[in-house]
């Protein structure tokens, strides 16, 4: 019985210490390194800006950022999204608190229900779309004003002169409001950048799994904790979910630790797997100069 | 596993579709190229002279400041021979990495215009912006 207590209170500690990291790296990145989104998603605004003007599509910083961020993620899942993105950093940060609140005050947190979120993910790829398409015809400069992303990063650089923003303020508001009520509201249904990653062929090495075979019958842990919902695929499955942000919660809430990576080596190793693909998104993030 | 190779394909199909893009257009332009030295060679006592400079400017070296994306953009002008001979970004400290490079695109654009009225980048309207204004203000001190 002692010892099963120990074997709790590591387990328990295994996971403040995950939490705590990834926090940490989050606010980092967060005050740090904020635009890297807005670049890599402003290659894919210049890329059919240019096609559509019949211009020449060069390898401007923003194309290069895009490229550099898509390889990452090919390779290693979408660890900058879960990791070092801004704006689901933001997300986490606004959910967190908001639980927090309701927990104070002993309220129970609203919830957007599920057969709701199931449909309003597939609004990223109609964001990615119309944004596309605005580019394509040339009109996008036009809907200046109306970019949620463009007032966040102007309040995140301290600039405060939002007048013609409005549009994209409210925007801004009504994403932070969604931002309590689920987590990863915007990432899941409307991050146009979201919706290009979770149509990369992802590599399965580093990609989460679990072993069906040894779940408890009928536990569903770890995709309840899923910010996606998602139900992982089994051992062995070459399947990689587009919608995972490697944020890694899922992990630690097995309660048979059947979850790992593709590469069975780095069980147990997470904690330092996750600082060294920070590490390498540094180096990389660095070497372009963003 | 055919999910994979799918979006292997697409993804390699969409670099591929670039690629081809980016060709036609430098093949275009080549061509095109040819045809103006072509025209030129043929028409030949009639020199690019780079005749119709309005704006003299004084030489020296002009400062300027303007608004950028989270801070104060500082350039710094330079007038050689009445002309604007280069453009550099002495200060950005609050200006990203990646829009500013990106923004720098304008300095090129100015050089050519002689002048600071040009259109902005887009993708990166605030940091060039910035760098517009700061060299417009540069300018105002050079005038003659």
């Amino acid at each position: 019985m002692k010892k099963m207590d120990i074997h709790n209170l590591t387990a328990k500690d295994i996971k403040k210490l995950h939490v705590w990291l990834r926090a940490l790296i989050q606010v980092l990145y967060f005050l740090f390194i904020p635009s890297v989104y807005t670049a890599a998603f402003a290659g894919v605004k210049y890329i059919f800006t240019q096609i559509g003007a019949g211009e020449k599509v060069s390898m401007t910083s923003f194309v290069t950022v895009l490229v550099v961020i898509c390889i990452y993620t090919i390779l290693f899942g979408r660890f900058f999204c879960g990791f070092a993105c801004a704006f689901g950093t933001l997300g986490d940060g606004v959910h967190a608190l908001y639980v927090w609140i309701c927990k104070k005050i002993k309220k129970k947190p609203l919830q957007i229900a599920d057969a709701w979120t199931e449909k309003l993910c597939y609004l990223k790829y109609i964001v990615l779309a119309l944004i596309s398409i605005l580019c394509f015809a040339g009109v996008y400069s036009e809907a200046k004003g109306t970019s949620p992303w463009d007032v966040f990063s102007m309040l995140h650089a301290g600039n405060f002169k939002l007048g013609g923003y409005l549009v994209g303020l409210v925007l801004l508001v009504l994403i932070i409001a969604g931002m309590c009520f689920e987590e990863r509201f915007f990432c899941r249904n409307f991050c146009p950048m979201g919706a290009v990653f979770s149509l990369l062929p992802v590599l399965p090495f580093f990609a989460l799994h679990r072993d069906r075979e040894n779940c408890i019958k009928g536990c569903k842990a770890c995709t309840k904790k899923c910010p996606s919902n998602i139900g992982l695929p089994e051992d062995g499955s070459p399947k990689v979910e587009g919608d995972c942000f490697q944020c890694q919660k899922c992990i630690d809430t097995c309660p048979k630790g059947n979850i790992h990576t593709g590469v069975k080596g780095l069980c147990g190793n997470e904690f330092w797997f996750t600082i060294l693909r920070a590490v390498i998104l540094l180096m990389l993030l660095l070497w372009l100069g963003v | 596993m055919r999910e994979f190779w799918v979006r292997l394909v697409s993804m390699l199909a969409i670099v591929g579709v670039l690629l081809g893009y980016n060709s036609v257009l430098d093949a275009r332009a080549k061509e095109d190229e040819i045809a103006r030295l072509s025209a030129q060679v043929v028409g030949n006592g009639q020199s690019d002279s780079e005749n119709g400079d309005s704006t003299n400017y004084k030489d020296g070296t002009y400062t300027g400041e303007a608004d950028g994306f989270g801070g104060t953009i500082q350039v710094e002008v330079k007038i050689e021979k009445s002309k604007i001979a280069e453009i550099n970004v002495v200060s950005a400290e609050k200006e990203d990495g990646a829009y500013l490079s990106m923004a720098k695109d304008i300095i090129p654009k100015i050089i050519d215009a002689q002048s600071a009225d040009v259109d902005t980048i887009s993708g990166a309207t605030f940091s060039s912006t910035g760098i517009k204004n700061a060299s417009e203000q540069a300018l105002e001190k050079a005038v003659k």
